[in-house]
């Protein structure tokens, strides 16, 4: 069975005619190149993939594609607007919050995510969030060094 | 603890930016045109023989190109692979041991396609009789995994090291290693004690899947590979296919985390002979279920006998160590050699007699991971001395700092001395910890593990052009160590040019120069001194040319960044080279190399290129009602030699940390009867950030005591090594229950509490 969905994805439009079975990581990677979404566990549990519809974390490996008909879409690519990289960007490259990287743009995204909603998270709900995804190298200090750098960038900004 | 990076640290920064805005290219994502995609058939029985495959109906479906299975093995030249011994069959060929074995490989025009195809084969399975545990495959009556003696031969080894392949039925392999007379050791001996310790068998859930895409051409087959080992799977496709290594290419991309799992020739031979058959390019991810059916960790079984002098001086010990090494060799080799080498711990000895066998058993091959059998040698070890130091009514950390190595003296006969101070990292491991509160118990643990392989060598070109930048190319791959980032810093010191003038080319065999592969952190060290090699003679040729240009000698001249200073006058060198060379300009190849010699006196067959600790504290609270265990605070070091980026440092021993503390508190792959009961990453639990401590801290000592550029040494797998010892000392600390079995689960706490009323169990004499 084929679906037309309409998606916003990183600000451009696109009326794409999906199978019924058609993951939204697929349709993300394969069909529009944007490859930073990841997939690792396939099956919702690492957050690897973890994209934003409508300004909501999710997996992009579990959802299927006809269900985000009619939402805005950002993925890894579409944070750095014009080359400038976002705050939680910058502070992920500040405190080394990476190594091999492929979680990192779903940890970016869910740093975003949350930040959107609490510019300035207690480190119980920074915990609670980021447990929904899986880093193997780090240890997670410096992931949760680039929390905090990120949401003090945004209380001086508020701030100013 | 965190290390702010500036835009100035270059590479490093530059790598990261693709990583934070998606544009990092891995071989998860590499697409070639007309490309198939595999998908593998795995055998639900854990020891079978496979009477016959009907791949009929899948053939027929719409979409499917071919499918493989051991029937096609026999147009290779060699069908098996291994380290060193070679006992598993690209494909499975007459018998399926262990549950997950790959049985038949599907091509088809995609993944859904391939899955459907799957469920279309028929294959009808004779069960035999399983083995699931060394105990089982040990005993008497055991069905043996293979009929035939094992392919290949021992890894190098030395003086006071002696190996056996297939020792007896279902062993692969048994190492011994000694010095000194352990029976009078032993006998001398104030107070004696025997423990066993038990280790558990952990995946490594690195992130990217095993991946690989490969691409015939005529006779000439070309990776793109996850893999960690470039050249050492050259070599082991050239084998297996019957062609020159210079007909296999292998590229690659960046690597989505590996910890060793990556290391070694795994199903690569299997996606090449795919699109052989497929007579098309063929892309084979393997799902996360797949690759925890790959390779584990081996858990193992270590019984230490140690005897102490009356003043509470190590005497001798004596271990018998075995490791599961599941149903294939794959690395076992090596890992047994390390185990039973490394058994003495960072401690002075009269004598050490170890033997480590590996034990086949009807369970997912046991192969590298991240510390090569240090994190089983150093739990059994470091625990026991702390339980003999109790015992005896000793200070553990007294006990530890009477008996430790001082630098310089050798870990083992004729070896190279310790590099670094060991009990200069203690106190300041000791000096970390929180302060003593009611309640909670501490714990301490020294692991330590010689690391940049056995008698390894690197290559490396710098190219360094017209303009002065530079492109640093060596076959060391970035598996998120961070290592292009190292080498280009190491030129550039050479060069005197700033970090932002170099890059690092991408890995492909058909350019760079060899290495032995990116693991026992030995890129940086081993590699790294072939970059610095190839940096001053890419220099010497600059100056040469400057001289030869200026009318002098190179000795009257140096180099202030890309300019020539020549008595008081600075000549700019770009336009001295293009007035020269004309065109595009020139490139100065600079050539290095470094080799560890083999040294048949020394234990391994080379001198260990350099020691790495791992300074482990931890403190605990035990809640003795559910056997709760909860870990507040975690404080974890090493000694990188010298730092090359403090921040790249610390994360390595914080992540190697995160993996020994989840191995220690939680995590196991398990099994029920002989079918795996957890390798899903829905039941396998990996650590969240939630699960570690809230005190969670690494330092990295600069000892300058290395071989590598500037006296630095690999750090990569250390902080492993201490972590569950300092854990598990912790507990004993606190309630006085003795854990000697990972993970320290809440029945195996509330087990340890009620033994303690039992009798002491150490023959004391």
């Amino acid at each position: 069975m084929r679906l037309n969905v309409n998606v916003v994805v990183n600000g451009r439009s696109h009326a794409l005619e999906v199978g019924a079975h058609e993951t939204l990581s697929d349709v993300l990677r394969e069909r529009l190149g944007l490859t930073g979404c990841k997939v690792a566990c396939d099956q919702s549990v690492c957050g690897a993939c973890t994209i934003l519809v409508d300004g909501d974390p999710v997996s992009a490996c579990s959802t299927f594609m006809f269900k985000v008909d009619d939402s805005k879409i950002t993925t890894v690519e579409g944070l750095a607007a014009g080359g400038v990289l976002t705050r939680v960007q910058e502070a992920f490259l500040q405190d080394g919050a990476f190594q091999c990287g492929f979680c990192t743009s779903g940890m970016i995204l869910l740093v975003t995510a949350l930040l959107a909603r609490d510019p300035n998270p207690d480190d119980a709900t920074v915990q609670q969030w980021l447990s929904s995804n899986i880093c193997r190298c780090t240890g997670y200090n410096s992931i949760l060094a680039a929390v905090r750098r990120a949401s003090a960038g945004l209380r001086t900004e508020a701030a100013a | 603890m965190t290390h702010s990076h500036t835009q100035e640290s270059d590479t490093y920064f530059r790598a990261f930016r693709k990583k934070a805005t998606g544009q990092s290219v891995y071989t998860f994502d590499v697409v070639l045109p007309f490309m198939l995609h595999g998908k593998l058939l795995r055998s639900p029985h854990a020891h079978a023989r496979i009477k016959s495959i009907d791949a009929s109906k899948a053939l027929a479906m719409d979409g499917v190109s071919c499918v493989v299975t051991g029937a096609d093995l026999a147009e290779l030249a060699d069908p098996y692979y291994g380290v060193g011994l070679r006992d598993q069959p690209v494909i499975a060929i007459d018998r399926v041991r262990y549950v997950g074995d790959v049985v038949a490989a599907v091509c088809a025009v995609d993944e859904n396609t391939a899955y459907r195809a799957l469920q279309q084969i028929v294959v009808d399975y004779e069960p035999l009789l399983s083995v699931m545990t060394p105990s089982a495959a040990l005993m008497d009556d055991a069905p043996v995994l293979f009929d035939t003696p094992t392919r290949g031969v021992s890894p190098v080894i030395g003086a006071g090291s002696a190996y056996k392949i297939d020792p007896a039925p279902n062993v692969l392999y048994e190492y011994t290693f000694g010095y000194g007379d352990v029976d009078r050791a032993l006998d001398s001996a104030h107070a004696l004690f025997t423990d066993t310790f038990e280790i558990g068998r952990i995946n490594h859930f690195h992130l990217e899947p095993y991946v690989n895409v490969a691409r015939w051409t005529g006779s000439q087959v070309e990776f793109w590979s996850c893999n960690q080992d470039p050249f050492v799977l050259r070599a082991d496709v050239a084998r297996i296919f019957g062609l020159p290594v210079t007909d296999v290419r292998i590229r690659t991309p960046l690597i989505g985390g590996g910890f060793g799992g990556k290391s070694y020739c795994k199903m690569e031979p299997l996606v090449a002979l795919m699109s052989r058959k497929a007579g098309a390019p063929v892309r084979l991810a393997l799902s996360m279920d797949e690759s925890m059916l790959t390779l584990v960790k081996h858990p193992a079984s270590l019984t230490l006998t140690t005897g102490v002098d009356k003043q509470g001086l190590l005497l001798g010990r004596r271990a018998d160590i075995t490791l599961d090494g599941g149903a294939y060799s794959d690395a076992s080799t090596l890992v047994a050699i390390k185990t039973g080498f490394r058994i003495g711990g960072p401690y002075r000895w009269q004598a050490i007699d170890s033997r480590a066998r590996i034990v086949r058993t009807n369970t997912i091959p046991s192969g590298s991971f991240r510390g090569f059998g240090g994190t089983q040698a150093s739990w059994a070890s470091e625990r026991q001395i702390d339980m003999i130091a109790r015992r005896l009514g000793h200070d553990p950390v007294a006990f530890r700092k009477r008996n430790l190595l001082k630098a310089g003296e050798p870990f083992a006969p004729n070896d190279r001395g310790i590099d670094l101070d060991l009990a200069a990292g203690f106190d300041r491991l000791i000096a970390s910890m929180p302060a003593r509160t009611k309640g909670r118990g501490q714990g301490v643990a020294i692991g330590i593990k010689d690391a940049g392989g056995t008698g390894n060598h690197g290559q490396a070109l710098v190219r360094v052009n017209q303009s002065g930048q530079v492109c640093v190319s060596t076959a060391t791959v970035d598996i998120g160590q961070g290592a292009p980032s190292a080498m280009c810093r190491i030129a550039t010191e050479v060069l005197g040019l700033p970090r932002n003038t170099a890059v690092y080319a991408s890995v492909d065999t058909e350019h760079n120069p060899p290495d032995n592969g990116t693991h026992v952190s030995c890129a940086t060290m081993i590699t790294g001194l072939a970059v610095e090699a190839a940096a001053r003679d890419a220099l010497q040729q600059v100056l040469a040319f400057a001289a030869s240009q200026l009318g002098c000698t190179a000795d009257d001249i140096t180099l202030e960044g890309w300019l020539v200073r020549h008595g008081g006058a600075l000549h700019p060198l770009e336009p001295m080279i293009r007035k020269y060379f004309g065109g595009i300009g020139w490139e100065f190849i600079g050539r290095g190399a470094f080799k560890e010699p083999y040294a048949p006196a020394t234990p391994m067959g080379a001198e260990n290129v350099s020691w790495m600790p791992c300074w482990s504290g931890a403190e605990v609270e035990v809640d003795e009602e559910t056997g709760q265990v909860r870990v507040l605070s975690l404080v974890v070091g090493s000694d990188a030699g010298r730092a090359l980026d403090m921040g790249t440092c610390i994360g390595q021993v914080e992540g190697a940390a995160a993996q020994a503390f989840a191995q220690a508190m939680f995590e196991e792959m398990r099994y029920r009867g002989d079918q795996p009961d957890n390798a899903t990453p829905l039941a396998y639990r990996v650590p969240r950030v939630a699960d570690m401590p809230q005190d969670f801290r690494a330092f990295v000592m600069e000892s300058r005591l290395g071989v590598g550029p500037g006296g630095l040494k690999g750090i990569g797998e250390a902080g492993m090594l201490g972590i569950a010892a300092a854990i598990a000392n912790a507990i004993e600390d606190a309630t006085g229950a003795s854990l000697t079995k990972t993970p320290f689960t809440p029945e195996r706490v509330l087990a340890a509490l009620d033994a303690r009323q039992a009798p002491d169990i150490a023959a004391s004499k």
